[in-house]
């Protein structure tokens, strides 16, 4: 019979329903984590009569056929790059982007990943980077004797050196932008890769253009709202139930066509 | 075989093709802007051979035949997402994608924009705007969707709003002619054309259409299908224990 295979791609669809929605709760408290959601269509149908078909020569036509549909399937998890809310550290290089636009962090492999968790840090050489402590595009070197450090809405990074009036200009923090950011491909440690769907990142500088500003002292926390993940989960778990049962109607079928033959 | 094993098979048959339908159902009860398939049944009269001028004549076998399945255009419900390229219509109007095969018309609303720029459902088929493809700069911001499939968007620094284009939606006098394509699509059959969107048509933006399956309805229906199976199969049984007990007295020969 068909619908046991047809429930068991409602369990499946729901199986990776459920793995999403948990991914999404884990990461409720990391910083820039933007949820995913899964996206589902309905697979194949077998249309056993076809509708608008002629019935008789005087052109009378079938008002409805036969559509058997095979399940479901699951088209893709695309992120959701809604503005996080932006929580306040007070922390000297915990930068968030309100707007538009990646930091870019070069990995150690020489590539350029994206990212939207701005909570930096210093290494030994007086570097920025990130916690993981890769470098933050393009690389800025404090002076060992900088007091503190200031980052402007326009990405302007400065630091105070004592027996100096004024703060010393240090860089320029750019951000990157893509036509598609749902697109990009994400690879763990809040970073995320381009592909051919994002298309090539658009460099600029914060607060010009459609560039969103930095924020020094905040970080953007996930935009994962708890409600509708529970709720959906709620969902996602009925479904499968719905789908199990589907099963075992199934399986009473058929026995009792198996029970018939004594 | 005698009549009633037939009857009998032909109602299985046919429950079992709406348990297929039913599975579908509940397998696509999360799939957004998905429409319920039901089936309709209709008597079907053995022809042939029979005499009705006897007094007690012949009496008419028949037989069930699922003659049709038809799709439940009623509206889902629709849950806010806050995604600004999620769209939920509600009335009488379908969003029309371009494929390889032509325009189709769907009812799922979760969008993306692609590489170039361009309006896509989340399977990369073009969405159609009534004046071409629906692109977007790579500096447009805050886009925004009307209620009548209008997308304006600001550019850059603007403070005005810039038109991106609108989305075509398509109305049907006849929804139920449409034919279900999978991938959330439906095909218009020849000879049924798209139509000006209705006036009870309209596009909500940071929400989709949820699947429209009932799953009460859907559970009933399923425990019905099962009764009905086993209770044929029954039925079946108890004729051909019957035939059996029938032989088995028949064949007795009288010992005396």
């Amino acid at each position: 019979m068909r619908a046991l295979h047809t429930a068991a791609t409602g369990m499946k669809a729901q199986e990776l329903n459920v793995q999403v929605i948990s991914n999404n709760i884990a990461n409720m408290r990391t910083t820039g984590y933007k949820r995913q959601r899964a996206e589902f269509q309905d697979l194949l149908y077998e249309h056993v009569r076809r509708v608008g078909t002629q019935t008789s020569d005087q052109g009378n036509q079938l008002p409805a056929g036969i559509e058997l549909g095979a399940g479901v399937k699951t088209v893709g998890t695309p992120r959701l790059m809604t503005q996080g809310s932006l929580v306040q550290t007070g922390k000297d290089y915990d930068v968030a982007i309100r707007g538009e636009g990646f930091f870019q962090i070069t990995l150690p492999d020489g590539r350029t990943a994206y990212s939207r968790d701005g909570s930096f840090e210093l290494d030994s050489q007086g570097r920025i980077v990130t916690a993981q402590g890769n470098v933050v595009n393009p690389g800025l070197t404090l002076p060992q004797n900088a007091t503190s450090v200031t980052i402007n809405a326009q990405g302007q990074v400065s630091a105070a050196v004592p027996g100096n009036t004024t703060p010393s200009v240090i860089g320029q923090i750019q951000l990157a932008m893509f036509i598609n950011k749902a697109g990009l491909q994400g690879i763990g440690d809040n970073l995320y890769l381009e592909t051919p769907a994002s298309g090539a990142p658009q460099v600029g500088n914060p607060n010009q253009d459609s560039f969103g500003n930095l924020q020094q002292g905040n970080l953007e926390q996930a935009n994962v709202e708890a409600v509708s993940e529970i709720s959906d989960l709620i969902a996602a778990q009925r479904a499968y139930e719905m789908n199990a049962k589907v099963i075992t109607a199934t399986d009473q079928m058929l026995q009792s066509t198996s029970q018939m033959l004594r | 075989m005698e009549n009633h094993s037939l009857v009998g098979l032909s109602r299985q048959i046919a429950v079992s093709r709406e348990l297929d339908v039913v599975a579908n159902n509940i397998a696509n009860v999360n799939t957004t802007g998905y429409k319920s398939s039901n089936t309709v049944f209709h008597e079907f009269l053995m022809p042939g051979a029979r005499s009705n001028q006897f007094r007690g004549g012949d009496r008419l076998v028949s037989f069930v035949q699922d003659r049709a399945t038809w799709t439940d255009f009623s509206q889902g419900s629709v849950q806010p997402t806050g995604n600004p390229l999620d769209v939920a219509i509600s009335g009488n109007a379908f969003l029309t994608v371009q494929t390889p095969r032509g325009e189709r018309y769907t009812r799922n609303g979760a969008l993306q924009i692609n590489s170039q720029g361009q309006l896509v459902t989340s399977e990369g088929l073009q969405v159609v705007g009534t004046s071409g493809p629906i692109a977007f700069q790579p500096n447009d911001r805050d886009i925004s969707i009307g209620i009548d499939g209008t997308i304006s968007v600001r550019e850059g620094q603007n403070t005005t709003d810039a038109q991106r284009g609108k989305l075509k939606l398509a109305s049907f006098a006849a929804p139920r002619l449409l034919q279900k394509d999978g991938t959330s699509t439906y095909t218009a059959p020849a000879g049924v054309t798209a139509q000006e969107p209705s006036p009870d048509a309209k596009v909500t933006q940071g929400a989709i259409e949820k699947s429209n399956v009932n799953s009460v309805t859907e559970m009933t229906r399923m425990v019905e299908i099962t009764r009905t199976y086993t209770q044929i199969a029954q039925i079946l049984q108890n004729h051909s224990d019957m035939r059996r007990t029938a032989l088995d007295k028949l064949s007795e020969v009288p010992t005396s």
